[in-house]
């Protein structure tokens, strides 16, 4: 055990200390100094490195939320899945991004890529499920003059509907252009749409004859959800700019009769007959804002049809109730296991303590830095691994009590114990750490939660049992002072039953 | 490591509790007072203890066999609300409203506490129709704490299955993968590789016997006194995988002695070894045991009902895999020794 007391490890082992205070300790003193909450994200949050701000990522069981599984049917033919289901998870990241969730989840799942899950903070069941599995319409309008018009995209024009909708669009997707500068939106139309598509541009040259001319009557404009009734309010100018804003899909969803959303998608004018099906807009496109128009478009159609396995809704203040509970349960915990280790071991007990305290920053920090989002299984997983933590430590200082009684030195006996007792810690860690690495990979979500927390609290509890504690025993040894056989607690004979 | 052959052969077939010794600072190697000896043959008596895990797991697969279990909402599958009512209605009145509504005609109430606190399950809902039982509930009852239900889960049958077949599929795993384990890391001990999985073996039917009675148990509370903590769900999942972890910590323990022991001590028999390696290590497995146990009843008594039933089964699974370590495991090997000698 020459290598675990030599220098270069006690370094490593401070220098994990100092790193875990700091990570643990810094954001307290911001939160508190600023008067923000205690937990969860807040702005500015240090230490953080860029986007990467570190604290406990709270489960939807914590927080309280919604979680849904969707099941993909209906996969549209002749397309890749894995790019059907990345299709839907923008759509779907689009439509929340609407009810301003602060980092909602949302993950492709499943053998075949049929499965989404979604995790959003904060939204009850119903307004996620109505937001994410709107059907909103897409519909294509032209433009017919209207002198009473007078504000809207086309001052002077109203829109009027042209038979061609979401449906007859097969998919919109970002592009560049054949120059290969700048950002365009390419639209493939249905056999039908197609067919559709090139009566209307066809008409629409012909009212406005010539080359790069540019009129209202080319103009076809793509919109989502909007009906008749707004059509004959176009009159109406507070109505049109108020239906003429970008489209909003949380709106749509979430609409009451007395609300008007934005419906407006982009409003491109015809430079030419199109006839193979196959358009693109183009514009002064950022790759961002063209893939914001595809998803736009898309999101008029969900490319397959979502059905709901399972939903959970948890109440903020149950997950409040929860994080309370189990905090008090991890703290009662702690200070029971500390009580008992001192009472009952006295220095080592005490030294075994200060050894857990340095376990549980440590591991504290590993979730913050990771990171690792906390659920109610997964906090169970962490007050486990402090029990088995425990267990290293109690190994050790029972076969020290035997060494000692076999008449070896106290120093002696240290060394013996720690040597002694590692086979046994480290196969039944080992066993414990191949069941996380199963559960982690074949278990259910909440089981999953569980086996990370576990997983890292062990490789954790036998670093902090057999080196820090080894390190503090080894240190304290130094002082002859406490070397004395009662405060080692060996005077009495306790250990065999 | 001829230092632990200090077990004299008059000690043998006991277990060696030494009296208090004054330990010395010099390495010198006193003269040893006789040691005290008392007899606590755990070996010799385990048919006794045997016979007392066969009577507690017997009821408990007959039970799981022929009832099943009371299974929570992630397993059956349906729509289960967590409402406080702020008026506080009577089981009673709750279970009229629920049966009044056809949406949820036929489905259970259960109280979660003294202060309106309910648990609403029917078969899966539609949000739409979520909202209609809330209103409708909230019509007939008044008015429910925060304005919405605490929780609601629902829970499809494709889910449910999935759930208990992951499950399934991690216990196998994770019972095969510690069977390979301990294989490789006693097949040094006298016998090779057969003796490795005669290790592996004994601790795999200790770490099953643990698994058995705790679901046992639980489909005996559940199903046949029908109370509402031997529910099980994932949490139920979880705390016998944790269970399996801790029996095997424990049995590991105890071999890992018996593996020492072997090398040491070769004048001793095999059942002497393993009854000394038991007592050496029942201290640590009883001290270990005892803090979690107090954790663990901690959070019985003071936490949440969501934790409640989840504390209790891993209290019965801790128990239990301290009892199969010390009076199964070990015996175990004894008797799979005599039948398959090895040496």
């Amino acid at each position: 055990m020459q290598l675990v007391l030599s220098w270069p490890v006690r370094l490593l082992i401070i220098g994990i200390l100092v790193f875990s205070l700091f990570v643990d300790g810094a954001g307290y003193i911001y939160r508190v100094a600023n008067h923000y909450p205690l937990t969860g994200n807040v702005p500015g949050l240090p230490p953080n490195f860029g986007s990467w701000q570190l604290y406990i990522h709270r489960g939807l069981d914590l927080a309280g939320g919604t979680h849904i599984d969707y099941q993909l049917a209906n996969f549209p033919p002749g397309q890749s899945r894995a790019d059907v289901q990345q299709r839907t998870i923008q759509v779907i990241n689009k439509r929340v991004n609407s009810l301003g969730v602060s980092e909602p989840q949302i993950r492709g799942a499943g053998n075949n890529n049929d499965r989404i899950t979604v995790d959003l903070a904060g939204v009850t069941a119903q307004q996620a499920q109505k937001t994410i599995g709107a059907i909103s319409k897409l519909v294509y309008t032209k433009w017919v003059a209207d002198s009473k018009v007078t504000n809207g995209p086309e001052p002077g024009y109203k829109p009027a509907f042209v038979g061609l909708t979401g449906d007859d669009i097969q998919s919109a997707s970002a592009a560049i252009d054949q120059s290969g500068v700048s950002w365009v939106v390419n639209i493939s139309f249905t056999s039908r749409g197609a067919g559709v598509f090139d009566n209307l541009t066809r008409d629409n040259v012909a009212a406005c004859p010539g080359t790069g001319t540019d009129c209202p009557q080319r103009h076809l404009t793509i919109w989502l959800d909007l009906t008749q009734q707004d059509i004959d309010n176009w009159e109406t100018a507070t109505y049109v700019s108020q239906v003429s804003a970008p489209y909003d899909t949380g709106c749509l969803a979430a609409q009451t009769p007395n609300t008007v959303c934005g419906k407006f998608l982009t409003d491109p004018t015809t430079l030419q007959e199109i006839s193979g099906g196959q358009a693109q807009i183009s514009g002064n496109f950022t790759q961002g804002s063209a893939t914001d128009l595809a998803t736009g478009i898309n999101a008029g159609s969900l490319p397959v049809d979502l059905q709901v396995l399972d939903v959970t809704q948890v109440g903020s203040t149950l997950g409040a109730e929860s994080v309370k509970l189990s905090l008090a349960a991890g703290l009662l915990g702690l200070s029971i296991v500390v009580l008992f280790m001192i009472i009952y071991y006295r220095v080592p007990g005490l030294l075994a303590s200060i050894a857990l305290l340095f376990y549980a920053a440590a591991v504290l920090a590993i979730f913050k830095v990771v990171p690792v989002t906390l659920t109610l299984a997964g906090i169970t997983g962490f007050i486990l691994s402090v029990g088995m933590a425990v267990d290293a430590n109690v190994l050790i200082f029972e076969r020290f009590k035997e060494e000692v009684r076999a008449g070896r030195t106290i120093p002696a006996a240290v060394d013996a114990a720690v040597r002694r007792a590692w086979p046994a810690i480290r196969d039944s860690n080992t066993s414990t750490l191949i069941t996380c690495v199963i559960l982690g990979f074949v278990g259910p979500p909440a089981v999953q939660g569980f086996a990370i927390t576990l997983g890292i609290g062990v490789v954790a509890s036998l670093i902090s049992a057999i080196i820090v504690t080894h390190n503090l025993l080894a240190i304290v040894m130094t002082g002859s002072a406490l070397r004395r056989p009662w405060l080692m607690g060996v005077d009495r004979s306790v250990g065999a039953v | 490591m001829s230092e632990l052959s200090d077990v004299a052969p008059a000690e043998q077939a006991a277990d060696v509790i030494v009296p208090p010794e004054r330990p010395t600072e010099t390495p010198v190697e006193l003269p040893r007072p006789a040691p005290r000896v008392r007899r606590l043959n755990i070996i010799g008596r385990r048919n006794l203890f045997f016979a007392v895990s066969l009577i507690i797991i017997i009821p408990g697969i007959l039970s799981m066999a022929t009832k099943g279990f009371l299974l929570g909402i992630d397993f059956a599958g349906g729509t289960e609300f967590t409402i406080t009512f702020a008026n506080q209605p009577s089981v009673a009145s709750v279970e009229n409203a629920v049966a009044a509504d056809p949406l949820t005609a036929g489905g259970t109430v259960i109280q979660t506490g003294g202060n309106g606190g309910y648990i609403i399950r029917s078969l899966p809902l539609t949000p739409q129709q979520q909202q209609i039982v809330e209103d409708h509930l909230v019509g007939r009852l008044g008015p429910m704490v925060g304005g919405a239900p605490q929780q609601v889960i629902e829970v499809g049958g494709t889910i449910a299955r999935e759930t208990i077949e992951f499950a399934l599929l991690a216990l196998v795993l994770a019972s095969a993968a510690i069977l390979f384990l301990l294989a490789i890391r006693f097949r040094n001990v006298p016998g090779g590789w057969r003796a490795g999985f005669q290790f592996g073996g004994s601790a795999l039917a200790a770490l099953l016997h643990d698994v058995f009675l705790l679901t046992g148990l639980f489909s005996i509370m559940g199903k046949v006194l029908g109370w509402r903590i031997g529910e099980i769900d994932s949490l139920f999942v979880t705390a016998v995988l944790t269970v399996v972890g801790f029996s095997v910590h424990d049995t590991i323990v105890v071999f890992d002695r018996i593996r020492e022991n072997l090398r040491v001590s070769q004048r001793l028999s095999f059942e002497q070894v393993v009854n000394l390696s038991i007592m050496q290590t029942a201290a640590r497995s009883i001290i270990t045991s005892f803090t979690v146990v107090l954790v663990l009843t901690a959070i019985l008594i003071a936490g949440g009902t969501t934790l409640k039933g989840f504390a209790l089964a891993l209290l019965i699974g801790i128990v239990s895999g301290t009892y199969s370590s010390i009076f199964n495991a070990s015996p175990l090997l004894v008797v799979w020794r005599r039948v398959q000698p090895l040496r």
